[in-house]
């Protein structure tokens, strides 16, 4: 009963993209004469080292304001907490065309921060703000906070009530109690909630193509002006290849890591 | 775990909230906008940037293609999502366990990359047309959500129920649409619905899929806003909130959207 | 260290429910007290307010002379076990046990000691440094009553901590807790369902029923004597029979119910009896005869109970279900009559009218 969707899987996805990968070892000379050519190029390897620094920072930025958020969520009362939810489930499904242009229409030229801050008499107002590596970061956290929230919420509900009270009768304050058991217990999530964000990130095309533009160019905005500017498909089966391999490597480590920390599977 | 929050906990809650709303609601308040550039607040309020939208022919045409390819896609992926996610959990012991690792896949696979693939050994090498290529790409997308949403609720699932109907005398196929299918059917809306607004939005995958005279919402407004600067993306953006907005409500009637916290 | 716990007039709401209706208890140094009921009577609220995780509407709570009832929780020093263990799952069976001492500001070393000691007194030492989820349940059990114990609380409560477990395991950790709970001489609450387990386990029981306790008393007392008709159905006395005293004779009392039965007591075997009151008795105590003065019955279902048969009867006072030897089985339809044995009886109050 699986067949169809398994077939559909293999024929379309596991096929095509493992011949992406597949290409990048036969079209040079030798089998990784394309990733010393990537790695040789000044350029290239600053879109990899931009995109890797934009995704890290972004992961952290969400992890932090995420996880305060969703504990402050869990611990509200539940009619307000789900309309908490809600609030954050809107921006997740909205889409990340719509999330990145809302901060185009905040950061631009012409934008309302600009004009606020020249209404206010700022100095040497209005600032280029787009295409700036903090223009795409702020855009990146904003578009997935919503999904660490929604990743911590979880887990921190799946803390049972009574392994918070046991900790309290056996002595602990609501700070102790905090430290001890709720933020160890929620590692895990945090952990996937970081490898979602930085796999997001790291793959991201619509938010840096929007507020990166040519001049913070990442992995996934070079890959699609390579493959459909340049017409440089060896190249862009490179980077295809390379984001392949650095999405599988963070979800399998920090899998392994999440399964070693988590102490509720045995 | 209800109890007292620390003020400071609060307030920054308070904050990041405002961050998550704030950007949407000046979307809102940019597509009412009597100007003819994007600004905010607004000077004056118009509807005038909704009709634009169907007056500009780019628009109107992509959006008929994103919710043919959405609705399309979405029926494929539960045509073979349902079975398989019934598969996965009624016989998950005899199953191989990278079966389902598989259907994770789509996931896992940077989408950008599903696209560019796709273009290279489907659309190019196996010369499939455009659209076909898009819909199989939304359907690879959309895929791990209707087997997802669809194995949780069959997860709850008392299979004895099936095998009582089995054991009344009726036949198996029978059983699964009489007693299985109605069982699941809030997974089953809830998925349709995650799907469809799924695939809508995408970006990565139909990048590489939409050709001249053929392209999707999202792309349209990505090359729109590269070249103008006006309220309709503005527009556009507030009628896709609004699909959100029903997609949620479907949600959680359904399955209650809290479900999306698990 | 032996201290007493009592509870003064304590109401709780859950909303608007009232959950808890002005109880009152008081619990003996070193007593081990049982709260006995079925779910929703309150027991399991009045444990939470004493361990703090609730706030009383009204009444007060003092352990010894300390006043608890606005006393936040982690600063109440009671030990709890919990129904489903609430061990930390992240912390070595050694580090659960040690967490109440950490909290109390030991050293390592103190800890590492006391949690040792304590662990070898469960026979867990071997275990130390697993996590909870390696462990069976009874052996979960025993590292959530080291954990309780080790902080020597002056007072312990147990919130239905053996209900997870298979039956014999049950009644090997009501020995083990009973044993700890004696040699420790700490007052203790131990809110269960489970008649048999509340009885074996305690030196009082406290019979609870929609927020209040019905009747406070040792278990043998309890058994034998129940003071009202919710106490006696609850401890198996199956027959109830509503009477009215219809003459009194020095001590010779006749009685009549419904359905015209009549019957004729005696003050000497059952105490005072009150113009209106309700006759209680197991299946044992109502004997099947052929004749004699008793009431009329026609014989239903009978069942093998070991010791003897009991009888579903039809009376004109309702179904009863009666008792008779192995030795002479009655057949379904047989007509006979059915006679109290004075000591297996209760004299009851009537029911209020509700």
């Amino acid at each position: 009963m699986a067949a169809p969707a398994t077939a559909l899987v293999v024929l379309c996805l596991v096929l095509p993209v493992s011949a992406t990968i597949t290409a990048t070892f036969y079209a040079g000379g030798g089998p990784f004469d394309l990733y010393a050519a990537f790695l040789a190029s000044g350029f290239r390897r600053s879109v990899l080292w931009r995109t890797l620094e934009i995704s890290l920072i972004t992961t952290a930025l969400s992890l932090v304001i995420g996880f305060f958020t969703a504990y402050a969520i869990s611990r509200t009362p539940p009619r307000w907490r789900s309309v908490l939810i809600i609030l954050a489930v809107f921006p997740l499904l909205t889409g990340v065309v719509v999330r990145s242009f809302a901060w185009l229409i905040i950061l631009g030229r012409n934008g309302i921060l600009n004009d606020f801050l020249v209404w206010i008499g700022i100095e040497g107002a209005p600032f280029t703000m787009v295409f700036t590596k903090g223009s795409v970061i702020v855009a990146m956290v904003y578009l997935f906070v919503p999904l660490m929230v929604l990743t911590i919420v979880g887990v921190l509900e799946n803390i049972p009530d009574d392994v918070i009270e046991a900790a309290q009768s056996l002595g602990a304050s609501p700070t102790q109690t905090f430290r001890q058991v709720i933020f160890p217990l929620a590692v895990p999530g945090l952990i996937v909630g970081a490898v979602l964000v930085f796999t997001g990130s790291f793959n991201s095309y619509a938010t840096p193509q929007l507020l990166g533009g040519d001049q913070q160019m990442m992995m996934g905005t070079f890959l699609y002006q390579r493959a459909m500017v340049a017409f440089d498909w060896d190249g862009a089966t490179t980077v295809s290849a390379i984001m392949v391999a650095v999405t599988l490597a963070v979800v399998i480590g920090m899998t392994r890591v999440a399964k070693h920390l988590n102490p509720m599977t045995t | 775990m209800t109890g007292r929050l620390h003020p400071a906990l609060i307030a920054f809650a308070f904050i990041v909230y405002f961050f998550l709303m704030g950007p949407l609601v000046i979307v809102v308040g940019a597509a009412l906008s009597d100007t003819g550039y994007l600004t905010f607040p607004p000077q004056g309020l118009t509807l005038h940037w909704f009709e634009r939208i169907f007056e500009m022919s780019a628009f109107r045409r992509t959006l008929v293609t994103s919710f043919q390819v959405a609705a399309i896609s979405t029926c494929f992926a539960l045509v073979i999502g349902i079975p398989a996610a019934y598969a996965l959990n009624r016989y998950r012991v005899q199953l191989p366990g990278w079966l389902s690792t598989l259907f994770v896949l789509p996931v896992l696979i940077p989408e950008i990359v599903l696209g560019f693939s796709l273009l290279r050994s489907i659309q190019v090498g196996a010369g499939l047309p455009v659209v076909s290529t898009l819909i199989v790409g939304h359907t690879l997308l959309v895929l791990p959500y209707a087997v997802r949403v669809i194995s949780a609720s069959l997860a709850s699932f008392d299979f004895t129920i099936e095998e009582a109907a089995v054991s009344l005398g009726s036949p198996p196929v029978k059983t699964f649409f009489t007693i299985v299918l109605p069982n699941v059917k809030a997974g089953v809306i809830a998925s349709i619905f995650l799907a469809f607004i799924t695939s809508i939005n995408d970006v990565s995958v139909a990048l590489f899929l939409t050709g001249p005279g053929i392209s999707t919402l999202p792309i349209q407004i990505l090359a729109h806003v590269e070249q103008f600067f006006d309220p309709v993306i503005a527009s556009v953006s507030v009628l896709l909130m609004v699909l959100t907005v029903i997609v949620m409500a479907v949600v959680e009637r359904t399955l209650g959207l809290t479900f999306l916290t698990k | 260290m032996t201290t007493p716990l009592t509870l003064r007039n304590l109401t709780a709401h859950y909303g608007a429910t009232k959950v808890l209706d002005d109880l009152s208890l008081d619990v003996g140094a070193g007593e081990l007290v049982a709260l006995l009921g079925a779910s929703g009577c309150g027991k399991t609220t009045t444990l939470r307010l004493v361990a703090g995780f609730l706030q009383p509407t009204a009444g007060t709570i003092h352990l010894g002379a300390t006043d608890l009832t606005r006393l936040v929780a982690h600063k109440r020093n009671i030990g709890l076990v919990f129904q489903n263990y609430a061990l930390f799952p992240h912390l070595t069976v050694r580090d659960n046990v040690a967490f109440g001492l950490k909290q109390r500001g030991l050293s390592g070393a103190e800890r590492g000691s006391r949690a040792g000691e304590m662990l070898e007194r469960v026979g867990l030492s071997a275990l130390a440094g697993r996590l909870p989820g390696a462990l069976s349940g009874g052996q979960r059990q025993r590292v959530a009553l080291a954990r309780a114990l080790v902080i020597e609380p002056p007072l312990l409560m147990f919130d239905e901590p053996l209900s997870n477990l298979d039956a014999k395991l049950r009644v090997e950790m009501r020995v083990e807790i009973r044993e700890l709970q004696r040699a420790n001489q700490t007052t203790a609450i131990f809110v269960t369902h489970d008649q048999e387990e509340a009885f074996s386990i305690s030196d009082r029981v406290a019979i609870m029923e929609a927020g209040r306790i019905r009747q406070f008393d040792r278990p043998e007392t309890l058994y034998s004597r129940p003071a009202n008709a919710f106490v006696a159905r609850f401890v198996g006395f199956e027959n109830l029979i509503p009477l009215t005293v219809t003459a009194r004779d020095a001590g010779r009392i006749t009685a009549e119910g419904e359905g015209g039965i009549d019957m004729t007591l005696l003050e000497d075997d059952l105490g005072p009896i009150p113009d209106r009151f309700i006759l209680a008795t197991r299946p044992d105590g109502l004997r099947v005869l052929y004749g004699g003065h008793g009431i009329p019955a026609r014989i239903g279902l009978r069942t093998y109970v070991g010791r003897a048969y009991h009888y579903q009867a039809e009376t004109p006072a309702g179904n009863l279900v009666a008792s008779g030897p192995l030795g002479q089985p009655r057949e379904h339809g047989e007509t006979a009559r059915l006679v109290p044995e004075p000591e297996q009886c209760s004299i009851l109050p009537p029911e209020a009218a509700a």
